[in-house]
């Protein structure tokens, strides 16, 4: 590929796009234009929490209250902006009148009191928060992918210009890595661009087809889900006791991979225990609600565990379904979304029939589903029998017996133990017998119950259906109603993030008030109804999107003034590109080397990792007893998690302590040090190296292999003098120093194949290791 | 000594790239490749240092009189009763039950429950007055007590929490519940660092031997919440390689390497002119600083400039990695070199049985170090730019956990009504003891300090409105005081 030196001749200041803005001829929308200002500089004295903070006896969020006569005059008196108070107070320059309180250091922008001011003129015309509307397919133009015709509607209002398309290498560079988190081998490489050749609308279906089908793509859709489940190998806090909750998160591969609608997903997590008819796998789904932390600190109060498992469940569903962050109401209403603490607190109703009391710290705490095959229960059932027995002679024996018995018990209750952890047991939901009544906890502490409370859901969002014993069920099936305005908005953003590393609302995890307005908001929405209307296919929607030209564009910066314009490139004109989750870089690197080993499910793994590190944390309490063989090589996915300390080789992941739904994506050196040095990049180069050395004897071949192999493609002439240079200077380096070359290549435990020159091979190793550490192989581009 | 420490977003626009750790010379220098100011403003802006995306420090309105920060963090609630907090009224009451007046419906951790009818327990050691400002110490701390002229003794601190996890984040980001940016953290992003070579922000743990009841340290004392995570606490490990990765592969030589990593920074600067991407521009400065580090922690670590008399001055654990002595002369190294924010861990205060016993081993450990550490940046005339902060997350009740007449069992609670912290340097008055309990050591009564005060004071040292700094974060303004706090003016020099 030919480089293209184009120096980027920026202006001085960069400017970001202005969301929210009075422009001249364009008409004021109450939740576009109005409503943030509001939330953003006003609700946190005059919003809807009513317990405390609130000033002047006035709600801004109220409308009924904001336009009320007072004393003769009115706050805001729609038509006439001269005569409302707001704008009084807004442009005052008294410090005792000024609003907002010039302490606050937070003064409007006069562009924002300009909208406020036409809005007022206007009419003051009330509305609803955009993310509590009904999900409405908008209308698009049917000669066009509808997502690029939406997309090309608000390039057409800037005047940006969209980029061309990626070449076909970076396209299914880009495919297999968003799709099955593996990067393409050379041999679907070159099918797919030959096939694109001849017809690329083919080319891309089947690609699609093809990546949508692998058991690999279940395994990447996997990654983002644990991560907002907060799932985790261990306990978490003093003791991080280890779990077995990896049957579920096998239950969510699988599920996945044979594409359960999302509404069959929602309910079957949320509540699975209490479908008619449930089967083993709709209990075992229910996992998702248990995967929180478990306290076993001594002086814990079991009361207020239980009361912190309940919040964590219900936070969690408020995250990753209503995009909602209903922690504040834990103590306080809502400062600026219509959430009382009441409905807080129906919701943690909902949860709060769980039979767990918090005591103990069991990372098997009842109710647990057992998955194992019956050969492994058998001998299970038939040892604690044998137990059992021995203890009961144990307790009649005479003197002189006991001895012998003592040691029997001893014996059995070891056999036991080791059969027991034979029989993986995932904590499940179950709701109890008798119901338990649910407080409005003051503060959120668990001994200041208030008010009593029942389930139920806040009305602003929409109505809770049906009628009749309301329970997690119920919720679930609210959750996909139709009608909900939310959840299919908060589903197709996240996988949208997936794709595009920013969601067309930023914060995933807040769709509430205060969230941005989405600038493409005609295209949220086709997404949601799509969704919603296609059975919540989560397949079909993931290749409608890939398939459009928008997802398919170059992602480099054509021109400098669209990017000082859109530096987060929330308008679309160009693809995505952002550094790839750091488990991704993992699983590329040994896919590149032909070490990754494929098998999907089981127990967690432990690959490499540098000594000492559980023992610090644990006081010695836990030694890490890294795996060998093949397991050293599975996907990430499979690695260990131990919840105080995860694994070392991954960065800027979910700490898997509560639900993360938003990516990190910092650079900082840490990071770097890991792929130049850790034992599994020196490896996999090491590997990888061996392959391209046996591959060929011509150079320029063994070149194009690697480029193949990390970035999808060959170094163009420039690049490949680069790397000539690299590998000249590994071989006089490792010529000059004997045994230099045998110390690099006995990293790793894979054997090293026969017949290869050391120094060779070394050179060619590190050369490898440079080239793993490449902005472009660590990118999705 | 770096004379750039804690720049500022409306320092020079040189000072800031310097900020960034980039270092723009050297990569012109190699990769002859241009990259306007606005891309490094964007660069700046989707960091949030300019307020381009949530970020909201305002022009300083505060002289800033500590620009480094050495917090000597104490796991486990030191008790302030046996240590700093004379109560002579202990000795009187003395197996005696606690009084009824002064227990008012607090609550207790569980090992407690119901404190009514439990007994007062005197303090363990005696307590002496010392040094010209006549504080007391008790002879747990002989070292401390001989700087006691150079300490400001808080000793009306009050938090709300009340269990080990919840108490710390609390006091280190202003939450009971983990997730919040940790101080160090928004110092971090608040500031950005004075080292070149170094991370901004750096914690190191320890745990003295033989310690039966030891709490974990959890990533989030130091994390960085909702902010970027470049700005959370390097956490150095207490071994040979505190950072991890550090170490070329075996075979791999340093030489080799560099001309690697510059043909590394030729092949991303080629892929920068195509895509215009300006993280590219950070991850070729982020290499460089990994390289950086390679050597200067390597020589930070190595502690064969340091003469035999101050190796000495920090005890005979100094030369222990892992240990708490080891950790505070690595505390001082970090600040000379412009590291911004170092926070040390020591676990172990938690004597619910122990008073008689690991407290001694408690106070051994860390009595000396601590006190060498101040006495060391003093000589070196880096304590008056740097505050040095010792405490822990609450104190321990005035009466007895345990049985009275079981001297070697001796124990006391969690107590979250009054402890004490000592503060040193960075522009707080030496000599002084501020604020009081009662005549119990239970409540705060005299100027009482709250865990957000103490904060705020700590923010306001470095020059920072505790109020303005602040980051959008779900659609809220979050600030490390959330929306408490005060300054304890009467500290300050």
């Amino acid at each position: 590929m030919p480089l293209r030196p184009f120096q980027l001749l920026f202006a001085t200041l960069f400017l970001p796009i202005v969301l929210t803005s009075a422009e001249p001829g364009r008409e004021v929308l109450f939740s576009r234009d109005v409503l943030p200002i509001l939330s953003d500089t006003c609700f946190q004295c005059h919003g809807p929490d009513a317990n405390k903070g609130r000033k002047g006896d006035l709600r801004l969020d109220d409308e009924a209250d904001a336009k009320r006569e007072r004393d003769g005059h009115r706050v805001i008196a729609a038509g006439n902006a001269d005569a409302s108070e707001l704008v009084r107070r807004l442009l005052s320059d008294d410090p005792e009148e000024q609003m907002p309180p010039p302490d606050l250091g937070r003064p409007l922008t006069s562009t924002q009191i300009a909208t406020l001011r036409q809005w007022i003129a206007e009419g003051a015309k009330w509305g609803k928060h955009w993310a509590f509307e009904r999900i409405e397919r908008p209308a698009v133009p049917e000669t066009a992918h509808p997502i690029d015709a939406l997309v090309q509607r608000g390039l057409d209002e800037t005047g940006m210009r969209a980029n061309p398309l990626a070449p076909p290498e970076t396209l299914i560079r880009r495919l297999s890595l968003d799709l099955t988190g593996i990067p393409p081998t050379p041999g679907e490489a070159a099918a797919f661009q030959s096939e694109s050749i001849r017809n690329p609308q083919s080319a891309i279906q089947n690609a699609v087809d093809r990546l949508l089908a692998s058991p690999a793509y279940g395994e990447r859709l996997a990654w983002d889900w644990l991560e907002a489940a907060r799932y985790a190998d261990s306990n978490g806090y003093q003791g991080d006791n280890e779990r077995t909750m990896w049957p579920w998160r096998d239950w969510v591969v699988e599920a996945y991979n044979k594409n359960l609608p999302y509404d069959q997903f929602t309910m079957q997590q949320l509540a699975g225990d209490l479908l008619p008819s449930a089967t083993k796998e709709h209990i075992l789904a229910t996992g998702f609600n248990r995967n929180h932390m478990i306290n076993g600190e001594g002086g814990r109060i079991a009361e207020e565990n239980r009361v912190d498992y309940v919040m964590d469940m219900t936070e969690t569903m408020g995250t990753v379904w209503l995009g909602l962050t209903l922690n504040c109401c834990r103590c306080h209403d809502h400062k600026f979304d219509p959430l009382t603490q009441a409905d807080y607190y129906r919701f943690t109703a909902f949860f709060n029939q769980t039979p767990v009391t918090g005591a103990g710290g069991s990372p098997q705490t009842a109710p647990v589903l057992e998955i194992a095959p019956p050969e492994a229960i058998a001998p299970r059932d038939a040892a604690r029998k044998v137990v059992a027995e021995q203890k009961a002679l144990l307790a009649k024996a005479a003197e002189g017996e006991k001895a012998a018995l003592e040691k029997a018990v001893a014996d059995a209750e070891a056999k036991l133990k080791s059969l027991e952890t034979a029989v993986p047991k995932v904590m499940v939901m179950a709701d109890q017998k008798e119901k338990r009544p649910t407080f409005i906890l003051d503060h959120g502490l668990y001994d200041a119950p208030g008010e009593e409370v029942n389930v139920g859901v806040p009305a602003a969002i929409l109505p809770l259906l049906g009628d009749g014993e309301l329970d997690r069920l119920s919720l679930a099936q609210w959750l996909v109603s139709r009608e909900h305005p939310l959840t299919a908005r908060v589903a197709v953003n996240r996988l949208w993030q997936m794709l595009f590393g920013i969601g067309l609302v930023k914060t995933a995890e807040d769709f509430g008030v205060q969230a941005e307005y989405p600038l493409q908001r005609e295209l949220l929405d086709w997404l949601a109804a799509e969704y919603i209307e296609s059975g919540w296919d989560t397949k079909a929607l993931l290749k409608t999107i890939v398939t459009s030209e928008t997802y398919r564009r170059s992602s480099a910066i054509e021109s400098p003034s669209d990017f000082e314009n859109d530096p987060e490139n929330r308008r679309l004109a160009r693809g995505p590109r952002f550094r790839m989750p750091s488990w991704m870089i993992r699983d590329q690197a040994l896919a590149a080397a032909g070490l990754l080993q494929r098998g999907i499910g089981g127990n967690p793994v432990f690959p490499y990792q540098p000594a000492g590190i559980w023992d610090e944390a644990t006081f010695g309490k836990k030694t890490y007893q890294q795996s060998s063989g093949s397991d050293l090589y599975r996907r990430s996915l499979y690695s260990f998690w131990r919840r105080i300390v995860g694994p070392t080789e991954f960065f800027d992941t979910a700490k898997r302590q509560v639900c993360e739904v938003n990516p990190l994506r910092t650079n900082t050196p840490m990071h770097a040090l890991t792929t130049l040095n850790s034992t599994t990049y020196v490896e996999a180069a090491r590997v990888l190296a061996g392959e391209v050395i046996k591959s060929s004897g011509d150079e320029n071949a063994r070149f194009t292999l690697t480029g193949q192999r990390l970035i999808g493609r060959a170094p163009a002439a420039e690049e490949a003098a680069i790397w000539k240079r690299s590998l000249a200077r590994a071989k006089e380096a490792f010529a000059k120093e004997t045994g230099a070359a045998a110390k690099f290549l006995a990293e790793g435990e894979s054997k090293t194949p026969a017949g290869l020159d050391p120094a060779e091979h070394a050179a060619w190793a590190a050369l490898c290791l440079n080239l793993m550490n490449l902005d472009e192989t660590l990118t999705k581009e | 000594m770096n004379a750039s420490h804690f720049l500022r977003p409306d320092s020079p626009a040189p000072l800031r790239e310097h900020q960034l750790g980039i270092n723009r010379r050297h990569f012109f220098g190699r990769a002859a490749t241009g990259i306007g100011t606005a891309a490094l403003a964007s660069l700046l802006g989707r960091d949030g240092l300019l307020g381009a995306d949530g970020g909201t420090l305002p022009a300083p309105n505060i002289a800033p009189k500590a620009k480094r920060i050495i917090y000597l963090f104490q796991n486990g609630g030191p008790t302030h009763v046996d240590l700093f907090d004379y109560k002579p009224r202990l000795h009187q009451l003395h197996g005696k039950a606690v009084p009824a007046e002064y227990l008012g419906g607090k609550r207790f951790s569980t090992m407690t429950g119901d404190p009514s009818g439990k007994l007062m327990l005197e303090p363990v050691e005696p307590f002496k007055q010392h040094g010209q400002s006549g504080a007391w110490v008790s002879a747990f701390m002989p070292h401390t007590a001989s700087i006691a002229d150079d300490l400001c003794f808080l000793k009306s601190l009050h938090t709300d929490a009340i269990n080990h996890a919840p108490a710390i984040s609390f006091l280190l980001s202003g939450a009971q519940i983990p997730g919040r940016p940790t101080m160090g953290a928004w110092l971090n992003y608040g500031l950005g660092t004075g080292s070149q070579d170094l991370p901004g922000f750096v914690v190191m743990t320890s745990v003295s031997k033989g310690t039966s009841c030891g709490q974990i340290f959890y990533d989030f004392y130091w994390g960085s919440g909702f902010l970027p995570t470049r700005f959370q606490g390097a956490k150095f490990r207490g071994s040979r390689d505190p950072v991890l990765y550090l170490n070329n592969p075996d075979g791999l030589s340093p030489t080799l390497r560099r001309g690697l990593l510059d043909d590394l920074a030729e092949l991303n600067g080629m892929k920068l002119n195509q895509t215009g991407d300006p993280e590219i521009e950070t991850r070729i400065a982020q290499y460089e600083m990994a390289y950086r580090m390679q050597t200067s922690v390597p020589e930070l670590t190595d502690f064969s400039d340091e003469p035999e008399h101050i190796l000495a001055m920090y005890g005979p654990q100094v030369r222990e990695p892992g240990t708490f002595a080891y950790n505070c002369l690595m505390a001082r190294r970090l600040a000379e070199r412009g590291v911004g924010f170092i926070q040390c861990m020591h676990a172990g205060w938690d004597q619910h049985n122990s008073l008689t016993t690991e407290l001694y081993n408690q106070c051994r450990d860390t009595d000396q170090p601590s006190a060498a550490l101040v006495q060391d940046l003093k000589m070196r005339g880096l304590l008056d730019d740097t505050l040095v902060i010792w405490g822990g997350e609450f104190g321990r009740t005035p009466f007895i956990q345990g049985d009275l007449a079981n001297r070697e069992r001796w124990g006391r609670d969690h107590h979250p009504y009054a402890f004490t912290s000592w503060l040193a340097g960075g522009g707080v008055k030496p000599g002084i003891t501020y604020g009081a309990s009662d005549d119990l050591g239970f409540n705060a009564v005299e100027n009482p300090v709250h865990v957000h005060d103490l904060q705020a004071t700590i923010l306001h040292l470095s020059g920072i409105d505790h109020e303005r700094l602040t980051y959008r974060f779900q659609g809220r303004y979050f600030r490390l005081t959330d929306v408490h706090g005060r300054v304890v003016r009467d500290i300050l020099a």
